[in-house]
């Protein structure tokens, strides 16, 4: 057993024993894929958890069923969650959007060295990543790893920009002519949490529930919108896509060009998009 | 028993497709997936498992049922059957075998589904049997196999130099009569490379009294309550139908009644009218997936509701594995 599991192991039973959180989502052994999500609510069930270089999945996501109380009258849980530093960003966004409150959350942060493919390989975000500390948290385990990202050259962008409007829209209208609109992408995303999403209304007001080309152009366009300046880039959507969509090609292009506009990098610090804004008593702010 | 060269089945399925909407395994940007092709050069012949079942083909993901135009007193209304004949060539056994699990349900049923009745009646299913098991497969474990013919009008299995071709109904020989077909070589057909350690069955007996267990729970937190196991599954069935504005034209407003699918292991699937939802958590989501194959399909339609794919193992992005589920049950006190 690694020391970054042992570690997480004995900080969840320290939490559960002392009633500090009701609940740990964190990572337990997967026979199929090295690891997947767990939930421990016992102080015995601790051993469960660990680390590896398959934690792919961004657990913050799961903090939205945590949001209400189990029990009609009783407050809400109060939730540990392990994180990577990409996941993390994902907390600061939903702390800036009031989704979760910063005292029932308890952040495990990892410092993170990277996480393998599906063909053992370091995961091409992770090659990119400079963030090796979450950028929040309340305990962090493990040393901060020295490790030099390969610098940020955008050539997948680079690629897609170079082909003129209809290549591009002919490219794209190709990758999502795939989906199969099982909505996994927006499942997955912690960013993703409208009680009803705009694209499955009863009403079909936007679009109507056919699995057709038109609708899918207009799900996928839109979610890679709705996620602007707040998608942190956790590219959870991509992996869990089962028909291969290149999602992140739209999410960085949009994280790229905030990031120009408006210096804004999703989920570094605990604040809004600059693409929204609250309604004050002075009004809009712009 | 007969057998055709390699040269010999290329020629017959160009020939297929020039008088029939012909689908057969295709590669799509690096996806292998069932797809209509115009050529026999676009058929794959070597290929796994189809990443998506064939089920869109005979129950398809969008269907237009009605064609509605609004008038002045009332409504004009046009049904629009499909009149197509069509071939899906190269069905690994567990994909026909969905097919004939949705019939249980859409053919054998007191009114039948006119719709899939349609499509079924104009539908050749032609099959191309698996070398192996492949990851996550687990066919032998519920009533099927990699060489299984049961379901289908015509089996085809490579063999040395080329496939044997086995017509297994009366359908399945009208369609190879075209085929150059020769004796068979001599020796049996190669044996079938890997098969996958089995996976214990249990009937509804032994799921009934665990409706109410942990089980649900452990696997169902995880859940993302995407789509993905249903709409792979050759065998998930539950559609939605809906209506949606075409447009005005000639200020005569058009209206299409559409069946679209849908999952049970959707938020919404089970909100009623006023905003009830009777399945509001993931476990209890999961729980109807698991139990509609194994107990309730069983039960109601005389079929099992699983053909051991293993679609839904390998893609899941949380590892939420059918099989693991039913040791469990098996091992469940």
């Amino acid at each position: 057993m690694n020391e970054l599991s042992t570690a997480i192991r004995e900080k969840a039973k320290e939490l559960l024993e002392s009633g500090q959180v009701d609940c740990v989502i964190g990572y337990e052994a997967s026979a199929r894929d090295g690891a997947r999500p767990v939930f421990v609510y016992k102080p015995a069930d601790a051993g469960r958890l660990v680390w590896n270089a398959h934690c792919v999945h961004n657990l913050v996501t799961y903090l939205h069923d945590k949001k209400k109380p189990q029990k009609r009258g009783e407050d809400p849980p109060r939730v540990a969650v392990v994180v990577k530093p990409c996941d993390s960003r994902a907390v600061n966004v939903l702390l800036a959007e009031q989704q979760i409150e910063r005292e029932r959350v308890f952040v495990i942060g990892v410092a993170c060295e990277g996480m393998e493919g599906a063909e053992g390989e370091m995961q091409e975000r992770c090659g990119r990543c400079a963030d090796r500390v979450p950028a929040i948290y309340d305990v962090l385990i493990g040393d901060p790893p020295i490790v030099d990202p390969s610098p940020e050259t955008y050539a997948d962008l680079a690629e897609i920009e170079a082909m003129s409007p209809n290549e591009r829209l002919a490219f794209f209208l190709r990758q999502f002519d795939r989906c199969i609109r099982c909505y996994a992408c927006r499942q997955v995303c912690p960013g993703c949490y409208c009680s009803t999403c705009m694209f499955e209304r009863d009403d079909g007001l936007w679009i109507d529930a056919g699995i057709e080309l038109p609708q899918k152009h207009m799900f996928h366009l839109g979610r890679a919108l709705h996620l602007a300046g707040r998608c942190v880039e956790c590219n959870e959507c991509e992996r869990v896509c089962p028909m291969g969509l290149p999602l992140s090609l739209l999410n960085r292009m949009l994280a790229r060009e905030i990031d120009t506009l408006f210096k804004h990098r999703a989920g570094r610090e605990e604040a809004l998009s600059p693409l929204l804004f609250e309604l004050g008593e002075e009004g809009s702010p712009l | 028993m007969r057998f055709t060269t390699r040269d010999g089945l290329r020629a017959w399925l160009d020939s297929l497709a020039k008088t029939t909407d012909l689908i057969a395994p295709r590669d799509v940007d690096g996806h292998v997936l069932y797809r209509p092709v115009a050529a026999a050069d676009e058929v794959l012949l070597e290929y796994e498992r189809p990443e998506l079942s064939a089920k869109t083909y005979v129950l398809p993901d969008t269907e237009v049922l009605l064609r509605i135009e609004k008038q002045a007193q009332g409504a004009k209304l046009e049904e629009l059957l499909p009149d197509r004949q069509q071939v899906l060539f190269g069905l690994r056994p567990c994909d026909a075998h969905g097919i004939v699990a949705m019939d249980a349900l859409f053919l054998e049923q007191d009114p039948s589904d006119a719709y899939y009745r349609a499509y079924r009646e104009r539908t050749t299913l032609i099959g191309m049997a698996c070398s192996q098991m492949w990851d996550g497969c687990f066919c032998t474990s519920v009533g099927g196999g990699p060489t299984d013919h049961t379901h289908l009008d015509v089996m085809f299995q490579e063999v040395e130099g080329g496939y044997m071709a086995n017509a297994v109904t009366p359908k399945g020989v009208a369609i190879l009569e075209g085929m150059a077909l020769e004796k068979p070589p001599k020796g049996p057909p190669p044996a079938v490379g890997r098969y996958a350690k089995p996976v214990p069955l249990m009937g509804p007996d032994k799921w009934r009294p665990l409706f109410e267990g942990d089980l649900w729970m452990r696997h169902g937190e995880r859940c993302l309550s995407c789509r993905i196991c249903t709409y792979v599954c050759p065998t998930c069935r539950c559609f939605d139908v809906v209506d949606r504005a075409v447009g005005v034209r000639s200020g005569v407003t058009h209206i299409e009644r559409i069946r679209v699918w849908d999952a049970c292991t959707s938020t919404n699937y089970r909100r009623a009218a006023g905003g009830h939802n009777s399945r509001p958590t993931k476990p209890v989501r999961l729980r109807n997936r698991f139990f509609c194959k194994f107990c309730y399909y069983p039960e109601d339609f005389g079929r099992l509701g699983c053909v051991g794919c293993g679609r839904c193992v390998v893609s899941c992005p949380v590892d939420i594995d059918i099989r693991e589920v039913m040791q469990e049950v098996a091992e469940a006190g």
